[in-house]
């Protein structure tokens, strides 16, 4: 049987940030890795493959939208969720045209972080298993 | 005929002198409500602060900034409001406001390390000073102040002598360029270096900033004066987060058995100063604090205790975090050798529960140890033959070292690592405690995930996390305020409802968890202050759950175990995953202990002025409370209010002779006339006072026995508050939907009592004023006393002066407060005529037992 293990990655430019979300998904079980450099993540992101990648919004070198994109070309499975500390109506419109699975803006409760990445896992683990 | 009355046309009642004239009562409630609007916003934002200080959020930087922003600006917004309903009474809350907005502004930028004394005995030490002693020092005086155990007697050169070190030395220029480069994402120890060794070098050569030496003289001497003048002692670094997330664990220094002379000292100090900038330091900075510059350096004096064991305990197994044992490591003379490795131990696997037996041991033969030599420092000297392979421990000593050590472990909730030693007299020394580190182990990863599921869950994914955590122990169940008393160390504490109360356990409770209650309570927030993992609003967890019965509580992913999860526990341990070691956190939290404890607790002390405000907490609730005090003051003006406003009166069965003036919501507004009866009332606070008069029994017609005396007395004796124009001929309600504010005189005494009651529970408030009597001072003040008793069961905070009663209650939801106003009705109708019968301070007791156990009808009898 194939790894079912869910590869997680975060990335912001806040440390405290990457570190809360691996402190609680990695209690779940899941995979995770963070970083605090987007170029750096999208360097991880072409040598292995992701499920879920979590990436704030805006961030020095590369903002989160164009993350999306990337991570769309190189891995077009993975859900990717944004996170903002700028929450505006017309980016999570465009966020979500461009097919995020979900966009939410901070402070949040880890809880529903916590759900919306059940709700990614689900789906990603019924593909696994129909692919399988 | 009204005796009063005629006494206020001789005296010439009315307004009191210098007071401009009050605002219309419509107008006054208005402004009321907008203190009462203002203060929610910023309490709100408070709270909102505070709940992400649970762990259970996830926010950045710009969230800090922006609310901190929103929450200046909320309380400026309540001191214009109080100001507003005062008449700018309160002018100085603008220099309190800037005062602590300035505070705050000193967090925000990480500078509060340079406020305050740059030198203080650690016995005068509190919260207040923390910022400044260092993390070492810090936990020092918890260990004293908070759990009461022994540490030696000394003193601290605070974070404020080091700027002073620096600023009186010129090294400050260099000192910012260190922590700019120290910021910087490429930062190595190599790239430091010209600007470490520059500063290194200059610590080394420091002159002494003015006042520095004659304060350590000053402290030498009276050290000196209780253990004379030979004293030793040890200069202990503390610098601002040592000991505190993270150990730092050997790399500042200490310097060892320096004797008492102010400049001995002060080369010590300089010692230990110039470690903060060791490359070794600096590596260790760098990996734990990546791109953070600021850190300062406290240290601490501490007499050398001359040990005759000494040694390190871990309150957990690092080989087995999860097993219930700790280790215990002892030898002859003093402990610096343990941690050095340099002498053979004694070890001690000891469980970690009363009466801490001993699991197993491993006695060595102990043939040298450390002790201080005269010249200063220590070396090494062979032990006596006798003693080499004697345990240097014995039963009992374990025992008192293993209680202390889980005292220290459940007050911090985290496993510690303990220095200690015993001196000649058998005497406990705690030197240092810290949390004890042990890395995750690799390789274990998702494992945790699927070793949680051969556990019994209790409770998944119900109630709300107050402060996140875990923590195990024995279920102690508490209903009543009582059982806090018999709370045993280290037990979870269950309980129906969240209270403040709880503090009282707090250092030694492993957990809590209640069936309702709210992350924004007070609990909550003394829970982040104290740490304490915390589950609110679990459903029928009381059920669930009995006395006695060990549970693990896991408030980071809402769910209770049965029994002791090893697992989790060991998980806890890896604090390389410490969110609560983030720069953000730390930021709020420091930030938070400015803005949201409370200081000013009791509104009836002396302290409550502004003066005394510490924070915009104590800030807000005095604007609360003088905004209450001048609505209490406006049934005074009876004459204005009459003219202003229509009142009916009120028909009752009994005769209070109460007049209404009704500011909206009051009064059924379908009923029309100059009288209505109690079923027009719809204002909540005053049917609650009525209702509490109207309940069978309370109200006695029967004359009061008033002898000739006690009749003089209450012609020639007239409280002095009535010559101020108090006492008015008519009993005036000045009510709406939620609110109330009664002057009510029957015979010769006089109460007021103001309520605010809504939905949001901390606008309400209850206030209450009793005073004067017909009869001598003597049984007016007995029947104060009564009525004080029954206030403070009632949780009334109580002022009484002679014949004059206050009691101040609220920050309790609607229901609470409309129960309370109920009691009070039943107080004012059963001490009605109550102080002719006071002949005896036994009346005093009798009486207020008699009324808190629902026999009204003592009176009569």
């Amino acid at each position: 049987m194939a790894d079912q293990t869910i590869k997680l990655l975060v990335i912001d430019d806040e440390p405290i940030v990457g570190k809360r979300l691996k402190q609680a998904f990695m209690k779940m079980g899941i995979e995770v890795e963070t970083f605090t450099d987007p170029i750096e993540a999208m360097n991880a992101i072409k040598q292995k493959t992701f499920d879920i990648v979590v990436t704030d919004l805006k961030m020095e070198g590369m903002d989160g939208m164009t993350i999306l994109e990337r991570v769309q070309k190189l891995n077009p499975k993975a859900k990717v969720i944004i996170i903002t500390g700028y929450a505006q109506v017309d980016t999570a419109s465009e966020a979500f045209r461009k097919g995020v699975f979900d966009f939410i803006p901070k402070p949040f409760r880890l809880e529903e972080l916590k759900n919306v990445i059940l709700r990614a896992m689900s789906g990603t683990l019924s593909e696994n298993n129909k692919s399988t | 005929m009204n005796i009063l009355n005629s006494l206020k046309h001789i005296f010439g009642g009315g307004k009191t002198e210098g007071e401009s004239a009050p605002l219309p009562a419509a107008t006054a409630f208005e402004r009321f409500r907008d203190v009462l609007r203002c203060n929610n916003s910023a309490l709100e934002l408070i709270a909102d602060l505070g709940e992400k200080l649970s762990g259970d959020y996830i926010f950045d930087r710009q969230y800090i900034y922006n609310t901190m922003e929103g929450l200046e600006k909320a309380v400026l917004q309540s001191v214009h409001a109080l100001n507003a309903l005062c008449n700018n009474k309160y002018q100085i809350l603008y220099s309190t406001y800037d005062r602590l907005t300035m505070r705050l502004n000193t967090v925000m930028e990480n500078r509060e390390d340079r406020d305050g004394v740059p030198v203080i005995n650690i016995a005068g030490t509190s919260r207040s000073h923390y910022i400044i002693m260092g993390g070492k020092n810090a936990h020092l005086s918890q260990m004293l102040h908070e759990l009461n155990l022994k540490i030696p007697e000394g003193f601290i050169l605070t974070t404020r002598a080091y700027h002073d070190l620096i600023d009186h030395n010129g090294l400050r220029e260099t000192l910012n360029a260190f922590e700019t480069a120290m910021e910087a994402s490429d930062c190595t120890v190599e790239t430091l270096e010209p600007l470490r060794h520059s500063l290194e070098q200059g610590i080394h050569n420091a002159q002494p900033p003015d006042g520095l030496l004659s304060a350590i003289a000053e402290e030498l001497k009276n050290l000196q004066s209780v253990f004379g003048e030979d004293l030793r002692l040890a200069i202990r670094s503390s610098a601002q987060e040592e000991d505190m997330y993270f150990s730092f664990a050997g790399q500042f220094k200490t310097i060892l058995n320096v004797s008492s002379t102010p400049m001995a000292v002060f080369k010590a100090y300089l010692q230990v100063v110039a470690s903060l900038f060791s490359p070794k330091a600096l590596r260790y900075r760098l990996r734990v604090f990546p791109g953070e510059g600021h850190m300062s350096i406290a240290a601490g004096c501490y007499r050398m205790v001359e040990s005759n064991a000494s040694g390190v305990i871990y309150t957990i197994d690092p080989a087995d975090p999860g097993s219930d044992a700790m280790i215990i490591v002892s030898t002859w003379g003093q402990g610096e050798a343990i941690v050095e490795g340099r002498v053979p131990v004694d070890t001690f696997h000891v469980q970690k529960k009363p009466p801490y037996s001993v699991v197993s041991q491993n006695i060595s033969h102990k043939n040298t140890g450390l002790y201080p030599k005269e010249e200063g420092e220590l070396s090494e000297s062979a032990i006596p033959l006798e003693l080499r392979n004697q345990p240097s421990l014995t039963a009992s000593q374990i025992e008192r070292l293993a209680s202390y050590a889980m005292q220290i472990e459940i007050y911090y909730k985290r496993p510690q690592d303990i220095e200690w030693a015993i001196d000649r007299n058998g005497d406990i020394y705690i030197l240092q405690a810290r949390h004890l580190v042990i890395p995750a182990t690799a390789g274990n990863k998702g494992s945790l995930a699927d070793a949680l599921k051969k556990y019994e869950l209790i409770v998944s994914d119900s109630g709300s996390v107050a402060q996140q955590g875990i923590g195990t122990g024995q279920v102690h169940i508490v209903d009543t305020i009582s059982d806090l008393n018999v709370f045993p160390d280290g037990a979870v504490l269950v309980s129906k409802r969240d209270s403040s109360n709880f503090i009282r356990v707090m250092h030694k409770t492993a957990a809590i968890v209640t069936e309702i209650g709210t992350p924004v309570s007070h609990m909550a927030t003394l829970c982040r202050e104290f740490q304490v993992p915390c589950l609110v609003n679990v459903t029928d967890i009381l059920t669930k759950v009995s006395d006695g019965m060990e549970i693990t509580v896991d408030a980071e992913d809402r769910r209770i175990y049965k029994g002791r999860v090893v697992e989790l526990l060991a998980f806890k341990t890896a604090t390389d995953l410490n969110i609560s070691a983030t720069k953000e956190f730390r930021l709020l939290k420091r930030l938070l202990d400015n803005v949201s404890s409370l200081k000013l607790v009791d509104p009836l002390m002396d302290e409550f002025t502004p003066e005394a405000c510490e924070t915009y907490h104590d800030l807000l609730r005095f604007i609360h409370e003088k905004a209450v005090a001048q609505m209490v003051e406006m049934g005074k003006d009876e004459r204005r209010l009459l003219k202003d406003y229509r009142a009916v009166h009120l028909d009752l069965p009994i005769p209070t002779g109460i007049l209404l003036i009704d500011l909206g919501g009051g009064i059924d507004a379908t009923v029309t006339g100059d009288k209505v009866t109690f079923t027009a009332v719809t204002s909540e606070p005053l049917k609650a006072i009525l209702e509490g008069m109207l309940f069978p029994g309370v109200w006695h017609t029967k004359a009061a026995n008033v002898s000739f005396g006690d009749l003089i007395t209450s012609i020639v004796n007239v409280p002095t508050d009535a010559l101020a124009g108090q006492y008015s001929g008519h009993n005036i309600a000045i009510i709406s939907k939620g609110y109330l504010n009664l002057s009510l005189r029957f015979g010769y005494h006089f109460n007021i009592i103001d309520a605010y009651c809504s939905d949001m529970t901390r606008d309400n408030h209850i206030y209450f004023r009793f005073l004067g009597g017909a009869t001598d001072i003597t049984k007016r003040s007995r029947r104060a006393r009564m009525i004080a008793i029954i206030l403070e069961a009632f949780g009334f905070n109580v002022a009484s002066k002679g014949d004059i009663v206050t009691g101040r209650s609220g920050n309790m939801p609607k229901s609470e407060i409309i129960r309370t106003l109920n009691i009070l009705g039943r107080i004012v109708g059963f001490t009605r005529q109550l102080d002719v019968q006071m002949d005896s301070d036994a009346q005093v007791e009798r009486y207020a037992e008699a009324f808190l156990m629902g026999d009204y009808e003592i009176i009569g009898r």
